[in-house]
């Protein structure tokens, strides 16, 4: 069964910045359906961010509808878009942004300290987490202690703690290398085959690879908005000939 | 519930990951709750002290001493009593149940044997113990037949049995006072010092008929009287009263000053509110003061903090976090380090306390009110200047805070 999980109704989004009106979004319109794997890409300054931010309820547009989830968030309180984000939304950031002081484990935990309901066994969770990403023997580590990709891991465990509908990843490969990239590029890929919905804010063709949409943003508009043939079918073909 | 000690673990690893901020938070929270714990301290301290005082002087108690103000103050020793004087008042005063004159020198030269030793003599009658309520614990008291007898008895205090009789026991023993050989036949309990020079069982008490007539050469005046009612709780009425009695007595116009002074309970317990309270509004400034600036102090750092994180404050609200869940975390922080404070605090005022009391010969009483007071002001400075930081926090815009590269 498929399901509306965003609906973008006209979203226009303007700035004053004091004389000056910048209109960043100019009237966009977008569905993403549960289990998607989409990659929203565009030039800096495309307003793809923005785009990301109002998906993710950390801004609210200025003119139009969002719908996620089935409820309106367009005109909801402050306190009522950090509950939208803490139930339903997973964030992934380019660089990282692990509290420095916690333990990979207490990152991990950060997300259940603000959600409103019950969880037991959080801890063990977390830990599951952790051996899904494959950091299970790093769980103690400060990210000082960790490298890049390993860091991006604990965030995308962070992102996956309170049982998410939709991760949002902000260019999630732009501080990795070539090899880590992939790793972590193949990690969502996997998230998303098990049924997590996934959008990419990105400017990289290799990373859009993975994805099976792609919109495209230009000046505040979409421009493109087309279903691909998945990197995930290609790795596999990769992986026969690199075996 | 769970959640509420997991938010506290969370603000714990904060408060250690930013270790100077904690280290002059908390430092500076200290000194001000060290200086405000020893205030409540001294003055639990005096008043305690007091209070005792008053219990050991009596309080159903007044003592008439035979001197005008003026004489006191000038040093001139005058004896205004006289045994008649205190017949009258025994007999005017059917609601005192003690009536006890008292004649005492301080200069006396005590022996047995080959030891000597400078003391006190008390001349007194019967009731001397009872007076004070000063149980003898070794033999027996003073009785109406020693006083009446002139008999050449007394009781010593422990400071006596010590320096005259370290490996003896000194019932029925003779001693001399001055010339006049006399015989021990009591022991006072042991009572210690209420400050320098003022060792109470540093004392010889003997009937006031043998010690006037024998050894001070007195005819029928007396240094004191005390007297002790049988209601205390109307003794400013009875001080009065003693005052218009003896004042009649003893002639005296309505312009005249008192010749003699009454000391009542309420007396010593003003004369040593009024010592403490001098140095109680100077260390209570200083602080109060010292708090305030450790508010400022921790303001400013917690500012800096806010700033130095904004990134991790942007990473919370992204997790879902309120503005109030920001707002309580620093908050959390700032009273976590400024009860720590409080606890150092506290600390500095106990082991500061006896320092001051060394100095000062300052009477301390630390108690749990001490600690509850220090640590209401310390936290007090954790929310008042708490506030503004954590406000400043919780107002950062997470998309400000996430920022690529931040």
């Amino acid at each position: 069964m498929t399901m509306n999980l965003c609906v973008l109704e006209d979203i226009r989004k303007t700035y004053i910045l004091g004389d000056v009106r910048v209109d960043v979004l100019r009237g966009v319109s977008l569905t993403i359906e549960s289990g998607e794997f989409t990659a929203i890409m565009g030039p800096s300054g495309s307003g793809k961010t923005t785009l990301m931010n109002i998906l993710g309820c950390l801004d609210v547009p200025t003119q139009g509808r969002y719908i996620l989830a089935g409820k309106d968030v367009t005109h909801m309180s402050d306190d009522e878009l950090s509950r939208m984000r803490s139930e339903y939304i997973g964030f992934i950031f380019q660089s990282f942004h692990l509290l420095p002081y916690a333990t990979a484990l207490e990152n991990v935990l950060l997300p259940t300290l603000y959600l409103d309901r019950r969880m037991d066994g959080r801890k063990r969770r977390a830990m599951e987490l952790l051996a899904l990403v494959g950091l299970e023997d790093r769980a103690g580590f400060k990210p000082s202690q960790l490298s890049g990709g390993q860091q991006q891991r604990v965030a995308i465990a962070r992102a996956l703690m309170n049982g998410p509908r939709l991760i949002l990843a902000d260019e999630p490969t732009g501080a990795l290398d070539s090899a880590t990239a992939k790793d972590i590029m193949t990690l969502l890929s996997d998230l998303n085959a098990q049924g997590t919905t996934v959008v990419v804010v990105t400017h990289d063709p290799e990373v859009a690879g993975y994805a099976r949409r792609i919109v495209r943003v230009r000046d505040g508009i979409v421009v493109e908005d087309a279903q691909t043939a998945s990197k995930t079918t290609e790795r596999q073909a990769h992986g026969v000939v690199l075996a | 519930m769970v959640l509420f000690w997991l938010r506290c673990a969370d603000a714990w690893r904060a408060v250690l990951a930013y270790r100077l901020r904690a280290v002059f938070c908390s430092l500076s929270v200290a000194l001000g709750v060290g200086a405000i714990s020893i205030i409540v301290a001294a003055t639990e301290g005096a008043y305690k002290q007091a209070y005792d005082m008053v219990d050991r002087f009596g309080p159903d108690a007044m003592l008439i001493f035979g001197e005008s103000e003026e004489a006191r103050a000038t040093g001139r020793r005058e004896k205004n009593i006289t045994l008649e004087d205190v017949e009258a008042l025994r007999q005017a005063f059917p609601t005192a149940y003690l009536v006890v004159p008292m004649s005492s020198r301080w200069d006396m030269i005590v022996a047995y044997r080959n030891r000597k030793h400078q003391t006190r003599l008390t001349g007194t009658t019967a009731d001397y113990s009872r007076s004070w309520s000063w149980p003898v614990t070794e033999g027996r008291d003073l009785t109406e037949q020693d006083v009446k007898g002139l008999r050449n008895v007394a009781l010593i205090g422990r400071t006596i049995v010590q320096e005259l009789f370290p490996d003896e026991d000194p019932i029925g023993k003779s001693i001399f006072v001055r010339n006049v050989a006399v015989q021990v036949v009591g022991v006072l309990e042991e009572r210690g010092s209420t400050g320098p020079g003022h060792n109470l069982d540093d004392r010889i008490v003997m009937p006031i008929t043998t010690a006037m007539k024998k050894i001070l050469n007195e005819k029928d005046r007396v240094q004191a009287v005390r007297m002790r009612f049988v209601d205390a709780t109307r003794m400013e009425h009875f001080e009065a009263e003693v005052r218009a009695f003896l004042r009649k007595r003893h002639g005296l116009q309505e312009r005249q000053p008192d010749d003699f002074r009454i000391v009542s309970p309420k007396e010593i317990i003003k004369f040593l509110v009024a010592l403490t309270g001098s140095l109680v509004v100077f260390i209570g400034i200083t602080g109060l003061l010292s708090l305030v600036v450790a508010g400022f102090v921790l303001a400013n750092l917690f500012l800096l903090s806010v700033n130095e994180r904004t990134p991790e404050i942007g990473i919370r609200r992204s997790v879902g976090a309120r503005r109030r869940d920001i707002l309580a975390q620093f908050l959390l922080e700032a009273v976590t380090l400024t009860a720590i404070g409080g606890i150092l605090g506290f600390g500095i005022g106990v082991l500061g306390g006896p320092f001051l009391k060394h100095v000062a010969d300052f009477p301390m009483h630390f108690s749990w009110k001490a600690f509850a007071v220090g640590m209401m002001m310390a936290t007090l400075v954790g929310v008042i200047f708490g506030m503004q930081p954590a406000r400043k926090a919780a107002a950062v815009h997470p998309i400000d805070a996430v920022r690529k590269g931040s």
